[in-house]
């Protein structure tokens, strides 16, 4: 569910979420908000926390103290430590501030969801890719792949957001967070982004990257 | 030079002045008055050798008695006229000469012509002078000293509350939190001084306040409408196929909204860091966060063909990691971006400081580099990354320098 009192924050967080294979619902305010985690459970709440008519905070509060264990990422122009502790405190996953490239808020819910239908296995599979994500090594079909930390984190990415276009940007600022800034250009990414392609396509895997118009990269299954 | 050793000097100068006009003018007038009656007792002296002469038709005989002499001299033809003068004495037995004053007159005795010369020793005129000349000196130099004496003492005392409101002017800064404390004093002017600093203080501070406050809301309420561009542009890469032409265009406003989140973001911890809104002080090792920081830098490094020497020892501190790690990155971002390709960068983690080296070009004006905004003509940067640096280090009382040595940034860390 995505609570967001900026229409068209939401709008945009409902249409990159829906169609893959989740549904989504939303809520403008803090009433409506609150009405519906009343009722329905969710694998995970995206929650803004200054919304009309109430504190986000709260709303966590309610789902903490009726013992629901929907996750809650919390998106907030709010910087402050304070803020981010408290959420944290009250038991939310994670914290991410505004603003945000969708495809990050998109690979942190799906580790929240993973990390929620948690069943015994900590395994990641994707076709022939299986990925442990407490060891944090990728099999291809049994083999094990070595990749680096940033391979990692970049393969994970991929494919949370899998069949979305991802921009070079949002690649960029989710490996190197404020210090890209002072590259030139992210040619850098590219020989990233060869190297996972070479050592999946090595490794027997199907080659599932492909370049969007210059301007991202898709991991897509066609 | 100090108001009161201006007031002073101007004092002492009159001062002395005066004592000295008044000595001269003691001794003009003394030594007349005295002269005077010498003179009296020279007239005295010409009267008895008159009266004698009127008796006995002759001179008496000539003698001398204590600082006294009469003499005659036979004149002829010669007239004289009557006068008094200023002339020597010579003490019989004694060898020295002294000042003396003189009457020089004449009486006709049995029809002869003779003159008259009746001198007195001044010894005592002169004595009395010199005593009155040494009184003046001492007079004058017990003022020097209790002026002096004084001086220090009304430093010390009066002037106190004058220098501490001095010394907070001095160290008055508009970010700092403490307030201006008010000086108590009872002397009027040095009270309105005080009111008027407090007054003055109480709205700098204010009006620095609201700014902050202005800067840190216009970030916040910036970043909404930045992350609905952000998702706008992240939703419309899904929608289509693009051309060359379109994806260079989205290219370019993607580069352009990540700078201005960056501005934003830094503005925003800029005001927070001056607020002291970050808090959350805790035990960390400066070398593990250098380490994922170069890490961080490692990809970028290697596109510009920049060599990384590092050298790192532990090294606790308690701070905000969150602010310890943004100093850390500025610092190394600076490093890379003031470099150029085949470049160098050194980086020195020592118990007392952290030094980074890097190859440059050309010096930075670091009072310039400094203030908000400021770049150099080839950064690429926002200009506040340095700022940031300083703050965080004078919030933790840690000292940045500054040195352009051998063709090499050096900043370093002083802990």
């Amino acid at each position: 569910m995505i609570v967001e009192d900026e229409a068209g924050l939401r709008e945009s967080i409902e249409a990159y979420f829906t169609g893959t294979d989740s549904i989504c619902e939303t809520a403008a305010d803090y009433t409506a908000a609150l009405a519906k985690v009343s009722v329905y459970r969710y694998d995970c709440v995206i929650l803004d926390l200054t919304l009309p008519r109430g504190n986000g905070l709260d709303i966590i509060k309610h789902l903490k103290e009726n013992e629901h264990n929907d996750g809650v990422l919390i998106i907030s122009a709010k910087n402050s430590l304070d803020d981010r502790l408290t959420g944290l405190d009250l038991g939310a996953d994670d914290y991410l501030t505004k603003p945000f490239h969708l495809s990050e808020l998109k690979s942190r819910v799906a580790a929240i969801v993973r990390r929620k239908s948690f069943n015994g296995s900590n395994l990641l599979k994707f076709n022939e890719i299986s990925i442990d994500l407490s060891a944090k090594s990728v099999m291809v079909s049994g083999q094990p792949v070595k990749f680096t930390r940033k391979e990692y984190s970049l393969l994970l990415y991929f494919i949370a957001n899998k069949g979305k276009v991802v921009s070079k940007n949002a690649i960029a600022e989710h490996l190197w967070g404020d210090s890209i800034d002072i590259a030139d250009n992210f040619d850098f990414i590219y020989s990233h982004i060869k190297n996972i392609r070479k050592k999946l396509v090595e490794a027997g895997a199907r080659d599932y990257i492909q370049a969007a118009y210059g301007m991202g990269y898709k991991f897509t299954e066609a | 030079m100090k108001l009161l050793n201006k007031f002073n000097s101007i004092n002492i100068a009159v001062t002395v002045a005066t004592l000295l006009v008044t000595g001269i003018i003691y001794y003009y007038a003394i030594s007349h008055i005295l002269t005077n009656r010498i003179d009296k007792d020279l007239v005295l002296e010409e009267n008895e050798v008159f009266n004698y002469v009127k008796l006995n038709h002759a001179l008496p005989d000539v003698y001398e008695s204590n600082h006294q002499q009469i003499t005659f001299m036979p004149l002829g033809e010669q007239k004289i006229e009557r006068r008094f003068v200023d002339t020597v004495y010579k003490e019989l037995d004694e060898e020295d000469m002294e000042a003396g004053r003189a009457l020089i007159s004449s009486v006709m005795v049995k029809d002869k012509n003779y003159r008259i010369l009746v001198i007195q020793s001044k010894v005592e005129t002169e004595y009395l002078i010199k005593i009155i000349f040494e009184i003046t000196i001492c007079v004058i130099a017990v003022l020097l000293v209790l002026l002096t004496l004084l001086n220090r003492f009304i430093l010390k005392s009066i002037w106190q509350p004058f220098y501490k409101v001095l010394a907070q002017l001095k160290g008055f800064s508009p970010a700092d939190k403490t307030a201006v404390s008010s000086t108590p004093t009872t002397i009027d002017e040095f009270k309105e001084l005080d009111q008027a600093l407090v007054a003055m203080a109480g709205r700098v501070k204010n009006d620095y306040q609201n700014l902050k406050g202005f800067t840190e809301n216009a970030s916040h309420e910036l970043m909404t409408p930045i992350s609905v561009i952000n998702s706008k542009l992240d939703t419309l890469l899904q929608t289509d196929e693009f051309t060359d032409r379109q994806s260079k265009l989205l290219n370019d406003i993607y580069g352009t909204v990540a700078r201005l989140t960056r501005l934003n973001k830094s503005m925003l911890l800029l005001a927070k860091i001056e607020n002291g809104l970050i808090t959350g002080d805790e035990q960390m090792d400066i070398m593990e966060i250098l380490e994922e920081c170069l890490y961080q830098h490692e990809d970028i490094m290697q596109s510009k063909n920049i060599t990384l020497v590092s050298n790192l020892h532990e090294k606790q501190v308690k701070a905000s990691k969150l602010l310890v790690e943004v100093l850390l990155n500025n610092l190394i971002s600076n490093a890379i971006r003031h470099n150029y390709a085949g470049g160098e960068i050194t980086v020195n983690l020592q118990a007392q400081q952290l030094t980074i080296t890097n190859t440059g070009s050309q010096a930075f004006d670091i009072e310039q580099v400094l203030k908000r905004f400021h770049k150099s003509n080839e950064s690429e940067g926002i200009g506040l990354g340095l700022t940031i640096c300083k703050q965080v280090c004078d919030n933790y009382g840690f000292r940045l320098n500054y040195h352009f040595i051998n063709n090499k940034h050096v900043f370093s860390v002083g802990f």
